[in-house]
Parts: C-alpha cells; sequence; structure tokens
C-alpha cells in the first residue's frame, strides 16, 4: 500500500529517525574514558589595572604639567562590569590672559585672595553698576609683559583630583543599564556629576541602540572669587564663589557592518547654565591708534546649547586596525566645530609590540562674542571674549604610540603628540598704528608624553 | 571504514589535539569493529554467520537495526540493509566485469528488508540473507567520534571519514572551508563549500565504481532491481544536522537516479549534485 508523504516529510521522518538513534544511543557502552571536560572558562574576569602618566608641555613659556592616572576595571562575569578611575592632575606655567600684547611694557595683575578691609576689620565693599554689594581686594600680584609678547599670567598653578566610578549590568535579555558618578576638585573649582544610561541589542547582537543621560553641577571658585562679568579689571569686583549647571542626553547606534567593519554613530545634545565664564580672561580696550586704555574681565551668555554627531569606524585588515572617527558640532555661541582623527595601530616584528600614528584635525569658527579686543569708542557689547579657546582655529595633531603586549594581559605604552593651533585672525580689524606688526593671537604648539601601564590581578 | 580519516581541532594545545584525536580515532575501530561487515567476530558478522537463528542485539545494535527499518519504510523499500548478497555478483574494485541477468536473479530472491525476522531485542537473519549496514555505517561513526569529542573539547572540530564529515561549530576566523572532489579526477575540488555548523555527507562513485564499454557504474544498487542505479550523478553532497541524516539523504537521492536533485529540492535541504 502506497502511502502518499508530503514534500518533506521523509526528511522530517529521517531526522526523527537520526535522532533518536544518536540521542538513544547508550555511551556507557564505550569503554573509553573522555579526559576531563574542558569547564567553560569562567565568566569572571581578575581586576584588570590600568595607570598612565601624561606630560605635557605649551610653547612660550604657557602651560604645563603632569597628570598620573589610575583606573581600575573588573568584570565579575554575566556582563557586570565595575569601572573606576582616580587622577590627579598637576598643572602650572602660563595661560594667556586674553589682552593683546602691545609696543610697550604692561603690567598686569594676578588675582590673589586677600580681601581689603577697613581699619575696624570690616571689609571695604563696592556697590557693583547692577547693585550687588563686592569685596575689594588687595594688591594684587604683579607682572610684567614686555614689549610685542602675548600676556601670559605666569603664575597659572591648578592641582586637580578627580574620582569616577561606573557600574554596568544586563536588565534583561539584550538590554544593559549603566550609572556612575564623578567628583572632581580643582583649586579653584568642585563638580560633581552623575550617567546613566540604557542599552538594547538588536540583529544577533550586531546592533546596539543606547540612550545615555548625565547631570553635573559646579562650583566656581576662583581665588577672591568670581568677577563680576564685563567689570573694570583694576577695579577687581568679586563675587564669592558660583555656580554652573550642566545636563546631557546622547543617542547612539552601533552596528557590526562586516566581520572586519564596525561603526558607531552619536548624537549628543548638551545645554550649560548659570556663570560661564572663564574668571581670568580679560579683553582689552584700545583707543584709535591701538593703544590699551582699559582692561575688562569677559563675559559670556549665561546659557550655552550645544549638539554634536559623531561618527567612528574600526575596521580590521588582518592584525592591523584602524581608526576613523569624523565629529561635527555647533552650538548657540555660534562655534561650529569638526574633527577628523586616524589612527592606524600595525605590529612591528612580532605580535606583542605595536606602533600607533596618530593624526587629526580639526577646525573651528570663533564665538559670535570673541573679539580680539574692543574699541574704546564702541558701547561695551553684553557679551565680548578674548579666550583663545573662543577664537576661530585650526588645530593639528600629530602623533606615535608604541605598545608592548607583556604576559598576563600586561601592556607598557609609550605616546607621543604633538599638538599645533593656529588661530586665523592675528592682526588688527583696521589700520590702528599701534598694533602694526602684533601678532594678536600667536599659534600654540603642545607637546605631550604619556606612558602608560596596564595588567591584571 | 576503509577511508581515509581526520579529525581537524583549532587548538594551541598539541597535548590537547592528540588526545581528542585519540578518543575520534578510538570511536572510528570501535564502530568498525563492532559493525563491519568484514569482521567474522562483528555483530554484523556474528548476524550473518548464524543465519536462520535468533541473536539478541545489544542496545546500540537493537537502535541500529530500528534505524534502517525506518529508512527502509520511507525511502519506499529502495534503502536495504539486506542488499549485501547482491556484493556476489558486483564487485566494485575498478575491474570491468559485469554480472549476467541470471546471476542477478537469482541473488534477487534473497534480498528483502521485511523478510528479516524483528522482534526487539531479537533479530533473525534468515538463512541464505545477509545484512550490511556500510549504507550509513561510516556517518553514523562520525556523529559518534564528534559527540565524545565535543565532551572533551568545546572549542571548533570537524571529523572527517573519508568525505562524511561533521563539525561542532564555526572556526574563530570564521566557517570550515570543505572542497568536494570532482568525479573521476581525484584530488582536484570541484565545490568549494563553507560550513558553519552541521554535517555533510557525499555518496558518489569516485572511488568504487564498474566501466564497461564507457558506461560507468557505480556503487549504489537499486535493491528492486539488482543493478546498479541509472542516471545518478555522479556525486551528491548533502548538508544537514547530522551526519546520519545527511548521509541518507544524498544515498536516497542517489537511489533516485535522474530525480536526484528534484528529491532533494523537495525535502528542503542543501545539496550539490554533480553530473
Amino acid at each position: 500500500m502506497q502511502v502518499k508523504k508530503t514534500p518533506g516529510a521523509l526528511r522530517l521522518g529521517l531526522m526523527a529517525a537520526s535522532c533518536s538513534l544518536l540521542g538513544g544511543r547508550a555511551l556507557a557502552d564505550t569503554p573509553t574514558p573522555a579526559p576531563p571536560a574542558e569547564s567553560p572558562s569562567d565568566d569572571e574576569q581578575p581586576w584588570q589595572f590600568d595607570t598612565a602618566l601624561l606630560y605635557f608641555k605649551e610653547n612660550q613659556q604657557r602651560a604645563n604639567g603632569t597628570t598620573p592616572v589610575v583606573s581600575l576595571r573588573k568584570d565579575l562575569g554575566g556582563e557586570r562590569v565595575f569601572t573606576g578611575s582616580f587622577e590627579f592632575a598637576s598643572l602650572s606655567g602660563g595661560s594667556p590672559n586674553g589682552a593683546v600684547p602691545q609696543k610697550k611694557l604692561q603690567t598686569f595683575a594676578t588675582a590673589s585672595g586677600t580681601r581689603l578691609n577697613n581699619p575696624d576689620g570690616t571689609p571695604i565693599t563696592y556697590t557693583t553698576p547692577s547693585g550687588k554689594v563686592v569685596a575689594q581686594l588687595a594688591t594684587l600680584a604683579l607682572y610684567q609683559i614686555q614689549p610685542y609678547q602675548q600676556p601670559i599670567d605666569p603664575n597659572y598653578h591648578e592641582q586637580r583630583l578627580a574620582f569616577d566610578a561606573g557600574w554596568s549590568q544586563p536588565i534583561a535579555v539584550g538590554t544593559h543599564a549603566n550609572y556612575g558618578g564623578r567628583i572632581e576638585n580643582d583649586s579653584d573649582c568642585l563638580a560633581l556629576g552623575v550617567n546613566g544610561g540604557l542599552s538594547h541589542d538588536f540583529n544577533d547582537r550586531a546592533t546596539t541602540l543606547g540612550l545615555e543621560a548625565k547631570l553635573e553641577s559646579d562650583r566656581v571658585k576662583p581665588p577672591g572669587g568670581e568677577p563680576e562679568a564685563g567689570s573694570d579689571y583694576r577695579l577687581t569686583q568679586k563675587y564669592g564663589s558660583r555656580g554652573k549647571w550642566g545636563n546631557g542626553l546622547m543617542l547612539s547606534l552601533t552596528q557590526v557592518m562586516s566581520s572586519r567593519w564596525i561603526a558607531n554613530l552619536n548624537y549628543a545634545f548638551e545645554h550649560q547654565h548659570g556663570y560661564l565664564n572663564n574668571p581670568y580672561k580679560i579683553v582689552s580696550v584700545l583707543d584709535g591708534t591701538g593703544a590699551v586704555t582699559d582692561w575688562v574681565f569677559e563675559s559670556r551668555p549665561g546659557k550655552r546649547t550645544t549638539q554634536s554627531v559623531f561618527w567612528g569606524n574600526k575596521v580590521a585588515f588582518g592584525s592591523t586596525v584602524m581608526d576613523l572617527s569624523f565629529r561635527h558640532g555647533k552650538d548657540d555661541w555660534g562655534i561650529l566645530a569638526d574633527s577628523a582623527d586616524l589612527k592606524l595601530r600595525f605590529n612591528v616584528g612580532s605580535e606583542d609590540i605595536y606602533l600607533e600614528p596618530h593624526l587629526r584635525w580639526y577646525h573651528q569658527s570663533q564665538a559670535n562674542f570673541y573679539r580680539l579686543y574692543l574699541g574704546a569708542s564702541q558701547p561695551e557689547p553684553a557679551y565680548m571674549s578674548s579666550d583663545p579657546a573662543l577664537a576661530n582655529f585650526v588645530a593639528h595633531t600629530i602623533g606615535l604610540k608604541l605598545g608592548f603586549l607583556l604576559q598576563d594581559q600586561a601592556e607598557l605604552t609609550f605616546r607621543l603628540d604633538l599638538y599645533t593651533q593656529t588661530p586665523k585672525y592675528r592682526t588688527s580689524y583696521g589700520d590702528e598704528v599701534n598694533l602694526q606688526g602684533l601678532d594678536l593671537n600667536p599659534s600654540l604648539r603642545t607637546v605631550l608624553f604619556q606612558v602608560g601601564w596596564r595588567h591584571g590581578f | 571504514m576503509a577511508s581515509p580519516c581526520e579529525l581537524l581541532i583549532e587548538t594551541e594545545d598539541p597535548a590537547l589535539a592528540a588526545a581528542v584525536g585519540a578518543i575520534v580515532a578510538a570511536e572510528a575501530r570501535r564502530v568498525e569493529a563492532k559493525y563491519s561487515r568484514y569482521r567474522a567476530d562483528s555483530v554484523v558478522g556474528t548476524l550473518n554467520a548464524r543465519a536462520g537463528e535468533p541473536v539478541v542485539l545489544d542496545a546500540e545494535s537493537a537502535s541500529l537495526i530500528d534505524f534502517a527499518a525506518r529508512c527502509h519504510a520511507l525511502s519506499d523499500g529502495a534503502f536495504d540493509i539486506t542488499s549485501g548478497v547482491l556484493r556476489a555478483a558486483w564487485r566494485f574494485d575498478g575491474s570491468n566485469r559485469l554480472p549476467t541477468a541470471a546471476e542477478v536473479e537469482s541473488l534477487r530472491a534473497r534480498v528483502g528488508f521485511e523478510r528479516l525476522v524483528w522482534d526487539p531485542p531479537a533479530l533473525t537473519v534468515p538463512a541464505g540473507m545477509e545484512i550490511d549496514l556500510g549504507g550509513f555505517g561510516k556517518e553514523y561513526a562520525v556523529d559518534c567520534a564528534l559527540a565524545l569529542a565535543r565532551r572533551a573539547f568545546g572549542g571548533a572540530m570537524l571529523v572527517n571519514f573519508g568525505g562524511d564529515l561533521a563539525v561542532s561549530g564555526p572556526t574563530r576566523a570564521g566557517p570550515w572551508v570543505v572542497g568536494v572532489e570532482r568525479p573521476g579526477v581525484e584530488g582536484e575540488a570541484r565545490l568549494i563549500l563553507d560550513l558553519e555548523r552541521g554535517a555533510l555527507a557525499t555518496s558518489g562513485d569516485t572511488r568504487r565504481f564498474i566501466e564497461r564499454d564507457g558506461v560507468r557504474y557505480g556503487h549504489i544498487l537499486d535493491v528492486r532491481t539488482g543493478w546498479p542505479v541509472q542516471g545518478a550523478p555522479r556525486s551528491v553532497t548533502v548538508a544537514a544536522g547530522s551526519c546520519l541524516e545527511a548521509g541518507m539523504l544524498a544515498t536516497l537521492a542517489m537511489l533516485k537516479g535522474p530525480g536526484a536533485e528534484a528529491f532533494l529540492a523537495e525535502q528542503g535541504v542543501p545539496n550539490w549534485c554533480l553530473r
């Protein structure tokens, strides 16, 4: 009797028959002893300890510093990971104060903390144009700048201590949560931050979507207090400490593009408000010939909103890895920032030694309230700053990293980077006699050297 | 197994490789020793020598007879472990001697799975008949050997007994790359396949055949006629979850002769038929 079979039924029947044969087979019959089964490697990883020492030096007696960093990572298995780091930075040297050079000697004063008191001990106060009552300060440390030199405050000194810790773990199949905090204490600032996020994997973990949020609060307390924005430099009208707050959100997409290429796309939104000035920066006020008549403290808006898009790629060519990324950002201060970064890591000689050359290009347009200087005859604008960091400039970095992979997952690295920042506007706006031949915003060159050491325990 | 047998294992530990290799080799020898028709002391040898009387089988052998019964039913009688007697007429050794029709007919009278008395766990092979598990013995050995190897090592392995192979998973660098020989030209791979999991089995006439008057007679015999299957592909390669399944599908496809490709398409398995 012929039984009609549906297509594929034979295969199903065959699968069932072979499964029952192979599955039911009494393996106890076999006398061959199996060697001890290799248990699946323990999920939990040892503590990983990472440390680095960074030394950097800027040209023209500007800033230099040493920063040791120690970070720890512990993978507790099951994708639960703890990370923590500790950083100590000691920076000193000089920092441009924002004033323009002149063809004559200039004298500036560094902020100090001493308040001026009346004979009876009460502080001498001054009422600002906006009606606030502030303390007057004692004579400040003076420094002189030679003709044609860029005014750099040589008393720049900062020591920073920072701690941060983070935790990440799965909360559902394919979903991870993370949260963390950071404390940073400088000589003039205390910052606290918290962050948290969620991510979810799709497509067999080939795609990951993430959302991160962060909150930050800073208390700025420069020696002597914070200057009132736009106030006369010589009058040194200062407040106590003031705060600034920030929050940010980032949406990210990570995608495995092929077996050799992984890409990451981020969109970030950040908002800051509060006292956003740099309390040390001033702006020169010049007369029609370009001679300085006054200096005022800078004044920045009390709010800043930034948006940026980042696209990163890691591509492997055998054992060589290329890291190529691009970033575009803009904010409501008028700054547009674009950068491209390329790293190429390849083995030299053996698999345990690698070299990683590094190239970076960065371009920034200036803040819409950035000025090289102000004209005495013009009304004082609401916002102004001569901080070179807000100027229009192009920066290049060229560097090389050498790494040695040692036993027990240890790694020793040496990194040297040369950074050059070239501002676009460096001469006077007009034909002011006293500014001809002066470089009003010189280039900055920085050498960075870092030694790093990592091992597990 | 009458074929080269190998284990490919992805590890940097030579001692481990040797140990797992020993496990695989031991299993291959065990299955051969237990089920080879050439050995008088094997289960098959014993059953054939004691034809006419019931022989009590152990659990493994009983499962194999059950499997043979299922395959016989699923293939509408085309697959038959009692077809071994036809061997007397057909010797596949590269010579060109063909049997006469009378020879084949007389042997056909002694063939037919339904004539076996299978009363688990006792099997009686009627007098004058023989059984032969060569139709799936090698594939079975591959699956068993891989299962034992997996208990000893969790990484990527490939067990290959003469072209019937199974893998435990992809290598760290990607799938295993397997070459399937071109019929008639040994050593020159015709197909290159990427295998990440499961098994591959090839049924074909590359090594065992009779050639006469320009006609090649493969070693797969159609039990219902007593002659080798006509119009079959030169080689059929099938990928499936286990080597047993892949091998059986390849054999059944060959038995379909000209209908090999259509049969495999119907069953929905990846396959490569070379003609």
